[in-house]
């Protein structure tokens, strides 16, 4: 295995997909960082796209601390935060203009009504939903609501002609997740490590 | 501002999702139960449905029976849309029925079918005089309280609905169910005469509690009968489909 994918190329690849594109994102964990900086600065920010960032794996608070350090501008980023409700870590601060709570990462309705309202509130003519990860949503839900999930939201994205983008890590996937997100999606980026040539 | 979908007027709610599970909104002059028990966003909904007409132009008129109408605006959610304006204008207007009540001399715990009779005209002449388009009672529970007999009641309702329908208004009743009561209505006549019937719910899926709402029925249209979750917000009342994988029924 070589070093894992730049942020640039798998930036340049969303770049090659259409509006409205839903795309799979395999990652390695080694490679988050790069993923972030690819999909949110180097794809998103430099297109002036509203980012809805919905975070299931960390919490949101995490990810803009994340952002910071990589030296990120967040201004157009606004989170889904699923996660930090659950884990009894969120204080009635961390709801602010720019981020949204759910309660529970089962409460998939709820996460598809705050994606919605994020998107009606947007001022951006082009949108950016990423899902973080799809892998951290499995271990909550099962593949059959995960499944209907994902072809609701994604069908209504489509429909409002913004991109999505899915991330799964490589490392915890399996076949099965992987079934139920190349039904949803027409485009794959692997950003995990890159094959031998 | 009317659509025309199929053979009846309709009469957009401006709630994006319940248009689109009605094919287009409510057929004109319909009169409309909103039922469901409390924290479930019936008063939401309807106030949003007045805010939506008034803004189309339309006179909308909210009789608040069970909380002083102040109290209530104070508490509504801040929509973004909403404009004071509809309210200084007179497209958007808030009466207290208890007031009414007591103007009218209809203070006893039971009205007689006369008393019934006085308050169906008295509610008919003021929206009549306001011009009103669209107009909500909250709760027609409350009224049917002072109503006791089912077939005052069913007078009651049957009076209000045809009055308000000859004047091209379209009205939503809502009605108050104790936690998880698997009827319509609190009085179980109050669905057998209204045109439509929107059932909002409290819903626990593995411990989670979501909103629903689901169309039972609606004279005049197709509808969808699926259950769909809602969310309240600043832009709204905002619906998606409930995922069945996860349904406990």
């Amino acid at each position: 295995m070589s070093p894992v994918v730049s942020a640039q190329k798998i930036a340049d690849e969303l770049a090659e997909t259409p509006p409205s594109s839903a795309v799979s994102l395999t990652m390695s964990v080694d490679n988050y960082l790069d993923v972030i900086r690819g999909v949110v600065d180097l794809f998103a920010n430099r297109r002036q796209m509203d980012t809805i960032y919905v975070t299931a794996t960390i919490s949101s608070d995490s990810i803009r601390r994340v952002l910071e350090a990589l030296d990120i501008d967040s201004s157009n980023v606004y989170f889904v935060d699923c996660i930090s409700q659950i884990m009894m870590g969120a204080t009635s601060a961390q709801q602010d203009d720019r981020t949204t709570l759910v309660e529970s990462p089962t409460m998939l309705e709820n996460l598809m009504l705050k994606i919605e309202y994020l998107i009606r509130r947007s001022q951006s003519k082009d949108k950016l939903v990423v899902i973080d990860s799809i892998n951290s949503l499995a271990i909550h839900n099962s593949n059959w609501i995960l499944s209907e999930f994902l072809h609701i939201l994604v069908s209504g994205l489509r429909s409002r002609e913004a991109y999505t983008v899915i991330l799964t890590v490589e490392e915890h996937s399996t076949p099965e997740l992987n079934n139920l997100i190349n039904l949803v999606c027409d485009h794959g980026v692997r950003a995990g490590k890159e094959e031998a040539e | 501002m009317a659509a025309r979908t199929g053979e009846r007027d309709r009469c957009v709610t401006g709630v994006e999702g319940l248009d689109t599970i009605l094919y287009g909104g409510i057929p004109r002059t319909n009169t409309v139960l909103l039922t469901g028990s409390c924290g479930t966003g019936k008063t939401s909904l309807a106030l949003e449905f007045l805010i939506h007409g008034a803004m189309k132009g339309e006179n909308s008129l909210f009789i608040s029976v069970t909380e002083n109408s102040e109290k209530l605006l104070a508490n509504i959610i801040p929509y973004k849309f909403f404009d004071k304006g509809l309210i200084k204008s007179g497209r958007l207007v808030f009466i207290d029925l208890p007031i009414m009540y007591e103007r009218l001399g209809l203070n006893k715990s039971e009205l007689s079918m006369e008393e019934i009779d006085l308050l169906v005209s008295s509610l008919t002449s003021l929206a009549e005089e306001l011009g009103t388009r669209r107009l909500v009672i909250d709760s027609v529970t409350s009224v049917c309280y002072k109503l006791k007999t089912s077939e005052k009641i069913r007078d009651f309702i049957l009076k209000i609905s045809k009055s308000l329908s000859d004047l091209d208004c379209t009205s939503i009743l809502v009605g108050e169910l104790p936690a998880g009561s698997e009827s319509y209505s609190s009085f179980g006549v109050e669905e057998a005469i209204a045109d439509g019937i929107i059932i909002m719910a409290n819903m626990e899926r593995r411990g989670d509690l979501l909103r629903t709402l689901q169309v039972i029925k609606m004279r005049g249209t197709m509808h969808s009968r699926a259950r769909y979750v809602l969310d309240l917000t600043p832009m709204g009342v905002l619906l998606v489909p409930l995922l069945k994988g996860g349904s406990t029924a």
